[in-house]
């Protein structure tokens, strides 16, 4: 099914605030690529049509054993029916497909054994037990993991006994990772993992991602959230409207486009874009209302430049920050706006 | 087979631990039961008893006259269209019996008058009574007993002449209860079926089916144990609605139990499988929960499964003849409790295996997981 049109906030703004350098953990120094043993996914000139709407247009990717490969993008990109495509619950119109080496139109039934899924789903079965609704999932394959290894593993041991219904959200949401993990799968498909949770349960969830790619497993995760992106991916692939924009590691990603820093305040209107692209050290400027961002080689004298403009205008800069170019600042500069959308 | 068991013990555990789902499906018909049973038992203060006079002599008509007088023998119908047809002959009082005009047909055969007169041996007047309503049958035995008996005193003849003798026949609606358990048992069969519509959109709108479809779980799995969970529900239906009525209003289930269970089980299946048209069609569940009153309300009402559909106008008996709900309540009035046909049980059959396999096939067209 296809993403939903946009309605959701977008509550990364964390994400963009100074300072925001020490945001993310060290990505790993050589690409996982060269130590992978072979491509897990592969994806080629990829398309899928919803009546007029071109819901996935040419998309290509492959992912590698063992890394976290993230699909960035907002709501209606095609995230969600790329990975639907993948997982073997929707046909694609063209291209070429390979997950785990099999063809997940033709071969579903082998891959779905040896895939987990998560997906944007409500709760499943609101009157079973978590313990229970495990067990069930158990069955649906030919090899399931012990459901109490399982509870451990996502810390649901408290609430092996509770129904599904009463759980929080970010108990729902680690049982629907957990009911992912039941076949010990070697590919974890992860629809926005963490939607709609705090940031304490967002973090812990993080670990447990995190926590696959120690075990060996490959992890194809969507998100809409920037800094989970810059946390959790080994690469990236930025995606809108159907199409890949850019592919990469997040300092690729960055550094492929911004060596300067952003410095960012709230739209003066009476600034033209004219006035601004010729500041001092001004390479580039982006206009996102409310905010309006400039990339500088040189933060002194944009500042500078900056604050003689606005003291001949009688106006303060509001919000005023400086901070090294994020994935947001690749999002902004890829599609001309901002992810929040 | 392994995640069928799963799934479909799941399936029973979400239900029973589902109060609302619980109170529809099993509490709401024995209340219907309970109301209509109190309600409609209490209308009719007595019972008619149509009488074949075949000695026609002064002694039997004076019987007659004696009988006609006693007003809890000839009370006034308590339902519309029973007509009391006190006299006539045997078979046509046995047929109105079977229509449920009347509940009891007392016989008096020929050499009745002579058997006062000469020194003739005693004599038995057959009666014939509905045995799948235990209490009606009895109490029309009794009554009947003793107003001849009384009969004979006022003749001052010496010793007892007759004696009645009571003889068991299949009839019609004979109490208002034996026609309501089998009634109301189909109605809650087909809300069971039908309703499985509401789950299923749930279950597609909260994507728990497209979840499913993401594990290797074959699909028949997946139907199959919704099926085996209606049908589960259908059998503890069954218990509970035959349990009350034979605790609470004395109706005997008198039919062949493989037949009766047959017809429940493709009954059930039948509204189950309109339960998944109606979820092939309904794209939110408040629109199948829309399309289901729809379908059900007026079914429930023009199906003949809260009044008789003798003797109602044309135009309503030609609206219940394309409901599916018509059948199953007149296959199981029929199997159950021997009530007017108003098909043959073939026919019945017929006409509920063709809608069983009539849904399953538009189902299987535009059933749509996602």
């Amino acid at each position: 099914m296809r993403d939903a049109a946009p309605r959701r906030p977008l509550g990364y703004h964390h994400a963009v605030t100074f300072p925001s350098t020490t945001t993310g953990v060290p990505m790993p120094a050589a690409s996982p690529a060269a130590a992978a043993s072979g491509d897990v996914i592969v994806v080629r000139d990829l398309h899928k049509r919803f009546g007029s709407v071109q819901a996935v247009d040419g998309v290509d990717f492959v992912v590698h054993k063992g890394e976290i490969f993230g699909l960035l993008g907002p709501n209606g990109a095609g995230k969600t029916t790329t990975i639907e495509m993948l997982e073997g619950l929707q046909r694609a119109d063209g291209g070429e497909l390979r997950v785990l080496d099999l063809d997940p139109a033709r071969q579903a039934a082998q891959l779905k054994a040896r895939i987990g899924v998560q997906l944007q789903t409500a709760s499943l079965y609101p009157q079973l037990t978590v313990a229970e609704i495990l067990a069930l999932f158990g069955t649906f394959y030919p090899r399931a993991l012990p459901v109490k290894q399982l509870l451990d593993a996502l810390d649901l041991g408290e609430k092996k006994d509770a129904r599904s219904k009463t759980l929080s959200g970010g108990q729902q949401q680690r049982l629907s990772v957990a009911l992912a993990l039941v076949n010990d799968p070697e590919l974890v498909f992860l629809d926005e993992p963490t939607t709609g949770l705090d940031p304490a349960a967002r973090r812990s969830l993080w670990d447990l991602i995190a926590g696959m790619r120690r075990q060996g497993k490959t992890v194809l995760m969507t998100t809409h959230y920037m800094e989970e992106a810059e946390v959790l991916c080994d690469r990236l692939a930025i995606m809108d409207h159907g199409k890949l924009l850019d592919m990469g590691t997040v300092t690729e990603l960055v550094g492929r486009r911004f060596k300067e820093r952003a410095v960012r305040f709230d739209t003066i209107d009476r600034l033209t874009d004219a006035q601004l692209s010729g500041m001092a050290a001004v390479t580039h400027v982006a206009r996102e209302d409310p905010e309006t961002v400039l990339y500088t080689t040189d933060v002194p004298a944009t500042i500078g430049a900056l604050l003689s403009a606005t003291e001949a205008l009688a106006v303060d800069p509001a919000n005023l920050m400086i901070r090294r170019a994020t994935l947001e600042d690749v999002f902004l500069d890829l599609t001309g706006r901002a992810l929040r959308d | 087979m392994r995640s069928l068991v799963s799934l479909t013990i799941a399936n029973v555990r979400s239900f029973v631990r589902d109060r609302a789902a619980l109170f529809w499906t099993i509490l709401f018909p024995v209340i219907f039961i309970v109301l209509f049973g109190v309600i409609f038992s209490g209308g009719g203060s007595g019972y008619s008893v149509g009488i074949a006079d075949q000695d026609n002599t002064p002694t039997s008509q004076a019987l007659v006259a004696y009988i006609q007088k006693i007003p809890f023998l000839t009370p006034t119908p308590s339902s519309p269209g029973a007509v009391p047809q006190d006299t006539g002959s045997e078979d046509d009082l046995l047929a109105s019996m079977k229509l449920g005009k009347i509940d009891a047909v007392l016989v008096i055969p020929k050499g009745f008058g002579q058997a006062f007169t000469a020194t003739g041996a005693s004599f038995k007047l057959p009666l014939y009574v509905d045995p799948s309503n235990a209490t009606s049958a009895a109490t029309i035995t009794q009554a009947v007993t003793q107003t001849e008996a009384a009969f004979e005193q006022g003749l001052s003849h010496v010793r007892p002449v007759a004696t009645i003798e009571q003889t068991d026949i299949q009839a019609g609606q004979l109490s208002a209860s034996a026609f309501f358990v089998p009634s109301i048992l189909a109605m809650a069969l087909m809300q069971l079926g039908i309703f499985s519509a509401i789950p299923l959109v749930e279950q597609r709108e909260k994507k728990i089916l497209k979840r499913l479809s993401a594990t290797p779980l074959p699909r028949w799995a997946l139907v199959g144990s919704n099926i085996l969970l209606r049908l589960i529900i259908a059998a503890a239906q069954t218990i509970i609605i035959l349990a009350v009525g034979s605790e609470l209003f004395q109706v005997q289930v008198t039919g062949n139990p493989l037949i009766i269970a047959g017809f429940i089980v493709v009954g059930a299946m039948a509204f189950t499988a309109l339960g998944y048209v109606i979820a092939s069609f309904a794209p939110t569940e408040e629109s199948a929960n829309f399309i289901v009153s729809a379908v059900q309300f007026p079914m429930m009402f023009l199906s003949g499964i809260f009044f008789p559909l003798q003797g109602l106008p044309d135009w309503l008996h030609t609206v219940a003849s394309f409901l599916p709900l018509t059948y199953l309540g007149d296959a199981l009035r029929q199997t159950m409790v021997g009530g007017v046909p108003f098909a043959s049980l073939s026919f019945d059959a017929l006409v509920l295996g063709g809608w069983l396999i009539v849904c399953l096939v538009i189902s299987a067209r535009f059933f749509r997981w996602t």
